[in-house]
């Protein structure tokens, strides 16, 4: 093909790109790049949280092996279409050019299909076995302390197997955690007495939704002691907003002593807190929306 | 403007284009139809505008109480409702009505009445919608409404039933305008125009129609179930039914209804490239191919929005593996697109400059929907603030996107006048980076673990501080409303004032261009020989070839001529 006279945005990239497809080769690269720079001098936040929790982390390394195909796919078709603006607008074409009539191509129009599919063929194989390994729900054996979840409007209950609970109403849930002990896996068994709701750390891993009717399962094992925030995910009126999470996850000796402390306190209150009357319950929601 | 031409005069309707109401209330003409629809379409536009401007305000700082909880919880449900249903697919519906019957040479639309009826349906499911905040409180669940929440017992008032009683009206409007396009492009096409050389969008409009014929009923049912709980007593959805099951016939219909609002946005800037390229679309056929590949597809997909409900994972794995696969078409029409711009002469008026950004912003909406559609991404991603960035994404930098591309585009042959230049640079611009500075910054907010539809967040707990970032956002989401407001001055003015057009302002390649700006009643007079999928193309070059050999022939005598 002549030689064409080179007029637009390319005596800029002409200086070290010679040839137009040259510009395919750095560009996932300089995408890349920018991309984590962003993310990095802005202080926000480009990747889920690592996930303290192992199917946290492996949500997170799962974001990040999708990201390389999607960052290369992403500045390639950007790129494509800058050099559309740049090198194909009239402007830059000699005068009177004629834009050649083709109508297609068969080998490109193959490879543009079938390379995407192989794209999210591994994707998809990826994701199914992270979905197998850990999205399942873990067996008696596995678990180291099983909790039941009963989410309502706007707070969660937790039902430890020795016989007390946690409960929380809206934003007191900030006070009043969910402790867990550490290095253990703890199974959550969600169900919700009214709306649907979502149980949701962020920080722990993904989301479960507790839907009136039936339980749904989700677990986590955190490694190191910490507090963790989360809400509720799932529009459930209007304290909403107010249906926080804490959980605290501590040592294995400072949870058996916290164990035994909650032992105690269920023992002297003479109504356990299980069989609280729903009206108090349904009070103090209604108390907490009307504050919020 | 510097052209002294008289203006066109509108000439198709004798001069009283403007001036009868009743010429409005009764037409079964479907230009006048499809600019109601379009006119009704722009208004939910700015009300759903409106609505979106006030949530940014309440979310803007930490703590903030602008509204009230419930108030909020209204506003964006009805942002949703009136954005999806009432403005981007009764907008599309509207392009199509004006341009499916002139672009397959075709009088008028098969069913006219029908088609009046159906376009009334629309302002009175608008008017039931929004009765319920005029009664104690519209929606307040959010656009999809999932139960128990919407039950009775969850929700006493009135807006519910008014919501699902005016989407079971859209529904029905819907339903009457798809058996009325299937049946004018398979039955009133021009001679020459057959399957293979019909216009892309209109083939856009075929796959829609499919669709919505197909899904439209599946909502209605839905909604008269839940209807059935409220009035009546029954138990499908409420704590001792299955709350599931209203979201698998939600979202049987509303994911495809995602497709219902892009894909005619796909076939617009099918005809703009083209056009403003001067070259022919690169592979015709494998376009319609992708068309009905998408909708066979979409409809295999619903369940990747309920990810988190608990369904089987080899289930869960069955829709994810179908909702990567829509990539894969989608991909098809893209590379398909810039391979029609490559090496081609192009112009970037402003339907180009609107199609190159759709390009620009719908990539990253398909890029995101791939993190999407793996499940374990999926419940980290899942209702929080990276889903509506996504969604605004493939709605706003898609949909909307074309919507304004196709203005740009059609308003010269609507109204014989093009939009005004400087204007639509402005509008241009603004919303481009408006849109892009709203929405970007939002993915990280849902990284962050901000979930969406709360009404407020406290500031500064945990490791992130939502605030500032918040605070850009709602910034740029004014920036997104000035450029609205350009745009709405821009098609006020330009439709007394713009410049005259001409009957092919863009040499475009398609039937509608060869008949008058704004077209007579009747559309043609003669419909010209269709013999390609650019029946105007070939006119234009049978047009310089005769010229070409009359000035060959013009200078020595010719003897044959007689």
């Amino acid at each position: 093909m002549a030689h064409r006279p080179r007029i637009g945005a390319e005596p800029i990239l002409g200086l070290v790109i010679r040839r137009w497809w040259q510009f395919f080769l750095a560009a996932p690269l300089v995408g890349i790049g920018l991309t984590l720079g962003a993310g990095q001098a802005l202080a926000i936040s480009i990747t889920p949280p690592s996930g303290v929790s192992p199917n946290g982390n492996a949500i997170y390394n799962l974001y990040l092996i999708i990201s390389i195909p999607a960052i290369v796919v992403f500045v390639l078709v950007e790129a494509l279409l800058l050099i559309c603006v740049f090198r194909f607008r009239r402007s830059a074409q000699p005068p009177g050019y004629v834009p050649p009539q083709f109508h297609g191509n068969r080998p490109l129009e193959i490879t543009w299909t079938v390379l995407p599919f192989l794209i999210l063929v591994f994707i998809g194989v990826l994701s199914f076995r992270v979905l197998q390994q850990d999205f399942v729900r873990p067996s008696n054996a596995a678990t180291g302390l099983a909790l039941v979840v009963y989410a309502h409007q706007y707070g969660w209950e937790y039902d430890y197997p020795q016989g007390f609970s946690v409960q929380t109403e809206g934003l007191n849930a900030v006070q009043n955690p969910l402790v867990v002990p550490t290095g253990t896996l703890v199974r959550l068994q969600i169900t919700s007495k009214d709306v649907i709701h979502s149980w949701w750390v962020p920080d722990i891993t993904g989301k479960t939704d507790a839907v009136p009717g039936y339980y749904n399962y989700t677990w986590f094992k955190i490694s190191k002691p910490g507090v963790w925030r989360g809400e509720c995910a799932e529009l459930c009126g209007s304290g909403h907003s107010s249906m926080q999470i804490r959980v605290e996850a501590v040592s294995p000796a400072q949870f058996r002593k916290w164990v035994a402390e909650q032992e105690a306190k269920a023992k002297t209150a003479s109504v356990s807190p299980a069989s609280r009357p729903v009206e108090s319950r349904s009070a103090v929601a209604a108390a907490t929306a009307a504050s919020f | 403007m510097a052209l002294t031409l008289a203006p066109p005069k509108p000439k198709s309707y004798d001069d009283t284009f403007f001036k009868p109401i009743a010429l409005w209330l009764t037409t079964t003409d479907h230009k006048l139809i499809g600019i109601m629809y379009m006119t009704t379409g722009m208004i939910a536009f700015l009300i759903g505008g409106i609505f979106a401007l006030v949530m940014r305000i309440q979310l803007a700082q930490p703590n903030e109480h602008v509204v009230s909880a419930e108030l909020y919880n209204q506003m964006l449900s009805a942002h949703g409702t009136t954005m999806i249903f009432f403005f981007v697919t009764v907008f599309m519906t509207g392009i199509a009505n004006y341009f499916v019957p002139i672009m397959v040479g075709a009088r008028d639309m098969a069913f006219p009445r029908v088609n009046l009826l159906g376009f009334w349906l629309i302002p009175v499911s608008i008017v039931v919608y929004y009765m319920g905040f005029f009664t104690g409180g519209a929606l307040n669940a959010g656009w999809t409404g999932y139960p128990p929440l919407t039950e009775k017992v969850a929700n006493p008032g009135l807006g519910v039933d008014f919501w699902a009683v005016s989407l079971i009206i859209w529904a029905i409007s819907g339903i009457m305008a798809s058996v009325n396009f299937l049946t004018t492009i398979v039955a009133l096409r021009a001679p020459g125009m057959t399957f293979r050389r019909l216009p892309l969008f209109v083939w856009a409009q075929i796959s829609t129609s499919i669709l919505l014929l197909i899904v439209g009923a599946p909502l209605a049912a839905d909604l008269i179930l839940l209807e059935f709980d409220r009035q009546f007593g029954t138990n499908f959805f409420t704590t001792v039914g299955r709350p599931v099951l209203y979201q698998h016939l939600f979202w049987f219909f509303g994911h495809p209804e995602v497709y219902i609002m892009i894909l005619p946005g796909f076939g617009m800037i099918s005809e703009i490239v083209p056009v403003f390229a001067r070259k022919p679309i690169f592979g015709y056929s494998t376009m319609v191919a992708a068309l009905f590949g998408i909708v066979f597809l979409s409809m295999g997909v619903w369940a990747h929005h309920m990810f988190t409900v608990g369904l089987n994972i080899y289930l869960e794995t069955f829709f994810m593996a179908m909702t990567m696969l829509i990539a894969v078409p989608t991909g098809i029409k893209f590379f398909n697109w810039i391979a029609t711009c490559w090496k081609g002469s192009i112009t970037f008026d402003l339907p180009m400059k609107f199609a190159f950004g759709f390009m620009a912003t719908f990539l990253l909406g398909g890029i995101t929907g791939v993190y999407l559609a793996s499940v374990p991404v999926d419940t980290q991603l899942h209702q929080s603030y990276f889903v509506v960035a996504h969604l605004h994404y493939v709605l706003f930098g898609g949909s909307v996107m074309t919507i304004f591309a196709g203005i740009y585009y059609w308003f010269p042959k609507i109204t014989g006048r093009k939009l005004n230049k400087t204007l639509g640079e402005w509008h241009f611009w603004t919303v481009f980076v408006g849109f892009n500075a709203t929405f970007l910054v939002m993915h990280t907010l849902g990284l962050e673990g901000m979930p969406r539809r709360i009404y407020t967040y406290p500031g500064g707990f945990g490791e992130q501080d939502w605030g500032p970032t918040n605070l850009v956002i709602t910034i740029a989401s004014f920036l997104v409303a000035i450029s609205v407001l350009i745009f709405i001055y821009n098609l006020i003015y330009s439709w007394r004032n713009g410049e005259p057009a001409g009957d092919d302002p863009w040499q475009g390649n398609t039937l509608e261009w060869a008949t008058s700006s704004p077209p007579p009643p009747y559309n043609f007079e003669r419909v010209p020989p269709v013999r390609s999928y650019m029946p105007l193309r070939d006119l234009r070059r049978m047009r310089e070839r005769a010229a070409q050999l009359e000035r060959a022939a013009a200078p020595p005598p010719s003897t044959t001529s007689g």
